[in-house]
């Protein structure tokens, strides 16, 4: 294309390219209106409230008071917590189909895999209400939990659902170095363990560890499952942060805030609504920060290899 | 034993692996074992009665499908500009495609709620709609345009180089180009992106939450505002948080294991054509 475009562009555009372009600009104006919108809406809470819309400890919108200290650190926590189950797992399997499975066996595995990942939300949410609840408060009753709805369920039930999603970028990197490399190395006398440990892995750990992180940003950003086995009990944060108790307790996300009721109440509102969308705005910069980092890491190991 | 690692690192894996795909079938057994009384023929035709307890869920089978095919209405066209954009008309490694693939990812990853609010902003707000399925069907189409785009754009920049510069040879100008030689081999990526984001707007409750579904009430919509739909992920998301009938228990396993097999066929369709492509791409 390169070496065309010069002698095409004197000609004027015809009604394709006019298309392309109109459609591809039209949308992104419309997302940045839409974000423009977004912004424009959660201002009056911003200079209202400024920092202590993030720091704030307190929410209660009845006596105007938007702290969503709690509910980040509902997040953060639950997100931490599934990523440090799902990734070993995921880790381990994805190397497991890379480097032991053979290779006909491999598509099928895949798919498999990517069906847990197609599960809608709703479902898993399903499964959680229903099931992991009652097994997560028998499993942890020596701690005496209020009910099974807390943080540590909806943690569980993340890492089954980002599970799959780290296992195949993970196994998508893993796929990335190069079959000659291996092929060299065991004519170099390395048996197939120090291969993975010493040529693979060192080449495939950037783009592993960017699954890991597009693994937490989908956490962070998951709703409806989040939202039926977390309790949804507000203002949930602990005396000092490495205080491992309210994992064990109801709590709330910046997502399951969301998805209840007080997402209607405020329409009239504009400091309450504008609440509301702030939660958002503070969703998307920590879930964008994983998530841009995660395809960063990806990209570079690809080119790399 | 010279090096513990040897045999340590295939247990360790195949372990890890044995888990996840026991996990893989627990969860299909749970799905299944748990739907497949519910699921009658009755049961897929008949409208929904006493709360979800008893009847079917037809009219919610039905919205699910308007609010995709809208959604397919809504994102091909957008989709297909993108991804011509991304591989054909921007160059390969500059900057402007490297920013528009990094921006289309990104894209893909916006939470699914985040969609739900700008309905919320958009249509209530914005243009004072009540709830509709053409908001539902708009804002899943937008969250799955990145889905398409990246398929389709990947697809077009595998074509081979020779085939685009022999067209411009032949003196092929752009849009001839597109409609004679890119698209006709890149149907196949364009139609198993929409599967794969169909199958993924089939099953998301979130941006539907606010301003599309209703749960029980609405049938065939007759315009456009104020014309809600039934649709099966907010019937379960609902039944989930307040039913305690073992009727209704079964009914709602049962819409579970409707809403499963609609997401997996949509997905399953998309699997031969990939792989339709892949050979394809390696013949070339």
């Amino acid at each position: 294309m390169s070496t065309t475009a010069t002698w095409q562009s004197r000609r004027p555009p015809d009604l394709t390219t006019c298309l392309v372009w109109s459609g591809a600009l039209a949308f992104a104006l419309a997302m940045l209106i839409a974000l423009g919108l977004w912004i424009a809406q959660a201002s009056p809470a911003i200079s209202e409230y400024g920092q202590t819309l993030v720091t704030g400890q307190q929410w209660f919108y009845r006596h105007q008071l938007f702290g969503a200290a709690g509910m980040i650190y509902g997040s953060i926590v639950v997100s931490l917590l599934a990523f440090l189950l799902a990734t070993p797992l995921a880790f381990g399997t994805a190397i497991y189909l890379s480097e032991y499975l053979p290779a006909p066996a491999r598509p099928w595995a895949k798919t498999a895999v990517e069906f847990l990942a197609a599960i809608p939300s709703v479902v898993y949410g399903l499964l959680g209400v229903i099931l992991l609840r009652n097994w997560m408060a028998d499993f942890l009753s020596p701690f005496d939990p209020l009910s099974g709805d807390m943080l540590a369920t909806a943690a569980v039930l993340l890492a089954v659902m980002i599970l799959p999603t780290v296992t195949t970028f993970a196994e998508d990197s893993l796929r990335t170095v190069p079959a000659a490399q291996r092929l060299a190395a065991r004519a170099l006398a390395l048996n197939k363990s120090q291969t993975i440990r010493r040529i693979v892995l060192p080449q495939a750990w950037p783009g592993m560890v960017g699954a890991a992180l597009l693994g937490i940003g989908r956490a962070l950003g998951e709703t409806i499952a989040v939202f039926l086995v977390i309790g949804r009990l507000d203002n949930q944060f602990p005396d000092h942060l490495f205080n491992p108790s309210l994992l064990i307790e109801p709590g709330q996300t910046l997502t399951s805030k969301r998805g209840g009721p007080e997402t209607h109440i405020p329409m009239g509102a504009p400091l309450h609504w504008g609440a509301i969308l702030s939660l958002g705005l503070i969703l998307l910069i920590v879930s964008a920060l994983f998530v841009i980092t995660g395809i960063l890491l990806r990209r570079l190991q690809k080119t790399r290899s | 034993m010279r090096n513990p690692f040897k045999h340590l690192m295939h247990t360790a894996t195949a372990l890890s692996a044995a888990s996840v795909f026991t996990l893989i079938i627990a969860v299909a057994y749970l799905i299944i074992s748990r739907g497949n009384h519910a699921i009658t023929w009755e049961f897929l035709t008949a409208e929904s009665s006493e709360a979800g307890a008893s009847g079917g869920i037809r009219w919610q089978i039905l919205g699910t499908l308007i609010l995709i095919v809208t959604s397919a209405i809504v994102a091909i066209p957008f989709a297909t500009a993108l991804a011509l954009l991304h591989s054909f008309f921007l160059k390969p490694r500059s900057l402007s495609r490297r920013t528009l693939g990094f921006t289309l990812q990104l894209f893909n990853a916006v939470p699914s709620i985040i969609f739900g609010i700008l309905g919320l902003i958009i249509f209530t707000r914005l243009l004072d709609w009540g709830k509709s399925w053409l908001a539902g069907g708009i804002l899943l189409g937008i969250m799955i345009i990145p889905t398409i785009a990246i398929m389709l754009a990947h697809r077009i920049a595998a074509l081979p180089r020779a085939q685009i510069e022999s067209a411009t040879g032949l003196g092929l100008r752009r849009g001839q180009i597109i409609r004679s030689v890119i698209m006709p081999q890149s149907v196949a990526a364009l139609l198993s992106g929409t599967l794969l984001g169909l199958a993924r707007a089939a099953g998301e409750t979130a941006p539907i939450l606010f301003v599309a579904t209703i749960f029980s009430g609405a049938t065939m919509p007759a315009g456009i505002k104020d014309q809600p739909v039934l649709a099966l992920p907010y019937h379960i998301f609902v039944l989930a948080q307040d039913s305690f009938q073992d009727s209704a228990r079964a009914n709602l396993w049962g819409s579970a294991l409707v809403l499963v097999a609609i997401v997996t066929l949509l997905s399953a369709l998309a699997i031969p054509l990939r792989h339709k492509l892949h050979n394809a791409a390696d013949h070339a």
